[in-house]
């Protein structure tokens, strides 16, 4: 009898092995924080997803000589010195299924709302390689915000990568959700990254949303701020691998990432943590790249699809040219700078209309929202710009031309202004403002 | 692909993070930027050997390592890294690594390593005209010469790339040359817009282009300049021309190698820099140099990071230059496109010897002017107009026309103004400077100077 049993378990074995069966083991040597060395594991691969004591999860970072480091993502039990540690096989992949859309859910594809996986998930790359120069086209179709401000001044395309930066408190969440409402019909779908936000928030946004009627059409990918933080990191880059997949697939998707300021802190968290060399303001020297690759998956694709992003960064003091913000300027295709200042003056939306740009002004705009909107810009910017030097001048005893120039000007801050949940369509903002040029 | 048996088995790979592959070579010689590479999964990865230590090796992988596993063998490749050297180059795209990557195919190609000397002293020559771009506020400030370094520096969204397009399409079409650019670390997108538009304007035959942008990993951003220099080497050494260089942008090739050296675990200097940020630098810019044969005149963009012009990188890159236009964000908060920085745009071309005595003098009066106009900003914030003297009143209308004067509709940025570019020669310019500063139009009203060629009244 037990020679029959070790003959069937030999047997296996053997089966096994031929077929590359046989997970390797090692144990745990050090843990720090959620940064573990492991010991004995040989032949695990970079990146591989590996089990910690039977509970919980990490992912291989670094291999060396002797350890290999392992980063948790999550932990559902407390881990000790000596815990085994056991391949997998795998390369670490996020989970999705397409019955997400419309739910909050986390990159191992758990609907947050009630806690249960969904069913029929498939393992999506985290990273996948950069989206060749040759595959994509000109960014050129309009991509309508509903908000004034954007689509005739600074105005979006599809494809196109535009910042929303500011203090906090100034609206800059506001406008993301404004324009994933404006998408209802027009065949988008909307992903809206959440790194490092409190429960409350997102359960804001989510309500929201369903108010709207918008979250048929979006799906929430959220890291709450008290997930491991490998996890938080990987969220913008699994989003952006789920909107890569509808892309190619022929789909327009809007990206939107709240906030990349918290991405930057954490992805420094992680490095220091790990022993990594820091630079500027203590970021790892990567910091540009860890951004740049991420928002380089902003296109538009010659198949047709496109992602357009929507990433969002808040500042302190109003200030625009510290370190991440310029990193991350310097990537997008344009930002909106939103201003405290305008804020508190009820200038909403508050965007400050002399620092933001769009690079690709006209070249997404329909024909005579592009003629209307240059003239538009070019009144109001020397409007803001000499209102301010002749502030303490006379008006009566300016030139008539200067005199209409601040008037027209007015005339425009006031049409600009808009609130939350009332979008305008283009024939509308169009209405709006040809009258005054037409004076 | 599996490997045959006729590759050369260097080694076997010890440790991997990211951008460090650590190789553990058996008794092959292998030295500093040594190609080797071996299969993970059926897919060729490629290293460069960028440290030596015993008989161990780091090397930088040229694609992604996820999946790599310790003890794969490592194999060497016949050479380092190449990239195409013949007529063929024109009208071709390039990657960092020298493959073609817009579906041509070079038939019998002929390739030479990316990795060149530096010209000696006595093959430097200096002797070139000057270069007219028909950008005002350029031709004006900070002329340009055949064979120059000219930096463009710039923070975050303020223009650089704009201009560079324009210089682009107003020096091509002024020079008959043919031109070598090259994107480092820059936007895919923009990339491909200048391929389409070359493409558009018939121009791409003129021209070859490397790509390193910002989308892939910090070695392809570090090697992108070596190959492009390598192109733009053939053009000068063996056509005998005179040859555009535009690298958009050279900042992104030091931020690359920080990132590089990071990862290597060397001990920057501040804001995490490679210590040998120096030799880095002079060895992309020693060989961007004329010969008696041949020119390479180029352009540079110069990203500031944190909007910090003491930075590190951005001295060491400026010490090479010739010239250096600056664009600066609070010229550009007040729609004044392109938004030169005045007071640091700067050529060695302005000296009484080069321009002549009148382009001197007025580039010295409008300077005066801008200096005057700066100081009255203050006054008239706390005190209004009116209580400036009549002197002062005159700077003061006189400035703004002239600093809306130097505002110019550009051909490439015709869809964010909406009006079409103009080209202007530098005789109007310095009548148009002349008849600011003299008070001839002081009549007329400053915003008739906004986004205008030379001045028709």
């Amino acid at each position: 009898m037990s020679q029959f049993v070790e003959g069937l378990v030999n047997a296996k074995l053997r089966n096994m092995k031929q077929m590359n069966n046989v997970y390797e083991i090692g144990h745990v040597s050090m843990v720090k924080d959620y940064i573990l060395e492991v010991e004995g594991l040989e032949n695990v691969g970079f990146y591989e997803r590996v089990v910690i004591a039977n509970h919980s999860v990490g992912y291989v970072t670094a291999i060396s000589k002797n350890i290999v480091k392992v980063a948790l993502l999550q932990r559902t039990a407390e881990i000790y010195v000596g815990d085994e540690v056991v391949t997998t096989g795998f390369d670490f992949c996020a989970m999705y299924s397409k019955a997400c859309l419309g739910h909050i859910v986390d990159i191992f594809g758990e609907d947050r709302l009630i806690g249960e996986k969904f069913e029929n998930l498939r393992p999506c790359m985290i990273e996948t390689p950069a989206i060749p120069i040759m595959e994509r086209s000109e960014v050129s179709r309009p991509f309508y915000t509903g908000i004034a401000g954007i689509d005739l001044i600074y105005p979006i395309g599809y494809g196109q990568r535009q910042l929303i930066i500011g203090d906090k408190k100034t609206g800059k969440t506001q406008i993301a959700i404004d324009t994933i409402v404006n998408q209802k019909q027009r065949n988008v779908i909307c992903i809206y990254v959440a790194v490092n936000k409190t429960k409350k928030n997102i359960r804001d946004l989510y309500d929201d949303l369903m108010k709207k009627g918008a979250m048929e059409y979006t799906l929430i990918l959220a890291a709450f701020n008290d997930d491991e933080p490998p996890v938080s990191y990987f969220t913008p880059y699994a989003g952006l691998s789920i909107a890569e997949m509808y892309m190619r697939e022929g789909n327009d998707v809007l990206v939107v990432i709240d906030d990349l300021k918290s991405h930057a802190d954490i992805h420094r968290e992680i490095s220091l943590l790990s022993g990594k060399v820091p630079g500027r303001d203590a970021y790892p020297p990567d910091i540009f790249y860890t951004h740049s690759r991420m928002l380089e998956k902003g296109c538009q694709h010659m198949n047709g699809g496109s992602i357009t992003l929507l990433p969002i960064v808040e500042t302190r003091g109003g200030d625009i040219t510290d370190y991440i913000s310029t990193n991350i300027i310097s990537i997008t295709d344009g930002q909106l700078v939103l201003s405290k200042k305008n804020f508190e003056k009820g200038l909403k939306p508050a965007i400050n209309y002399g620092l933001s740009v769009s690079r690709l002004g006209g070249a997404v705009q329909e024909k005579n929202m592009k003629k209307l909107g240059a003239v538009v810009r070019r009144k109001f910017l020397s409007y803001l710009e000499t209102s301010e030097v002749y502030q303490l001048a006379n008006t009566d005893e300016m030139s008539p031309e200067m005199q209409q120039a601040l008037k027209d000007g007015q005339a425009i801050q006031e049409r600009l202004l808009q609130y939350k949940f009332s979008p305008r369509t283009p024939d509308e903002i169009m209405n709006d403002f040809y009258e005054i040029i037409e004076e | 692909m599996e490997p045959t048996t006729q590759e050369l088995m260097v080694g076997k790979i010890v440790s991997i993070s990211e951008l460090n592959v650590a190789v553990l070579i058996n008794d092959e010689k292998v030295k500093y930027h040594d190609m080797l590479y071996t299969y993970n999964k059926g897919k060729k990865i490629q290293f460069e050997v960028a440290e030596e230590e015993g008989n161990i090796v780091s090397t930088i992988p040229f694609q992604s390592v996820i999946g790599l596993k310790k003890g794969l063998p490592v194999y060497k490749e016949d050479s380092g890294l190449e990239i195409e050297y013949s007529d063929a180059i024109l009208g071709k795209v390039f990657d960092s690594y020298g493959n073609l990557i817009d579906q041509n195919v070079i038939e019998n190609p002929n390739k030479r390593n990316v990795y060149s000397r530096n010209l000696t002293l006595e093959e430097i020559s200096l002797n070139g005209g000057i270069l007219w771009t028909g950008i005002k506020v350029l031709d004006f400030f900070a002329p340009m010469q055949k064979g120059f370094k000219m930096g463009l520096l710039g923070g975050a969204g303020v223009g650089k790339t704009v201009l560079i397009k324009e210089l682009i399409h107003n020096v091509y079409t002024g020079l008959n040359s043919n031109s070598v650019f090259v994107g480092v670390g820059e936007r895919s997108r923009e990339g491909k817009e200048l391929y389409d538009e070359m493409k558009e304007a018939d121009l791409l035959d003129k021209m070859a282009i490397v790509f390193g942008q910002m989308g892939e990993n910090s070695s392809a951003r570090s090697k992108a300049v070596f190959s492009g220099l390598t192109l733009a080497e053939y053009l000068r050494d063996e056509k005998h021309q005179d040859v555009l260089l535009f690298i958009d942008n050279i900042y992104r090739y030091v931020q690359a190698i920080s990132e590089v050296n990071a990862e290597l675990s060397r001990v920057p200097i501040e804001n995490g820099y490679p210590a040998n940020i120096n030799s880095a630098v002079s060895n992309v810019e020693e060989r961007i140099n004329s010969t008696e044969k041949g020119s390479i005149t180029s352009f540079q963009a110069i990203y500031i990071p944190a909007d910090d012009t003491t930075d590190q990188a951005v001295q060491t890159i400026t010490t090479h230059l010739d010239g250096q236009i600056v664009l600066d964000r609070k010229v550009a908060e007040k729609g004044l496109y392109p938004a030169v920085d005045v007071f640091n745009t700067t050529s060695k071309l302005i000296d009484i010897d080069k321009v002549g005595e009148r382009h001197y003098r007025l580039v010295e009066e409008a300077l005066r002017y801008y200096s005057r106009y700066r100081e009255l900003e203050e006054i008239i914030a706390v005190l209004g107009i009116e209580e400036l003297s009549q002197a002062d009143t005159n700077v003061f209308y006189r400035t703004r026309k002239l600093r809306n004067y130097f505002t110019q509709p550009m051909f490439v940025a015709e869809n964010y103004t909406g009006i079409p570019g103009e080209f202007v020669k530098i005789d109007d310019i310095l009548d148009d400077v002349e008849n600011i500063i003299t008070g001839k139009y002081d009549d007329y009203d400053e915003s008739r100077f906004m986004f205008i060629g030379k001045f028709n009244g």
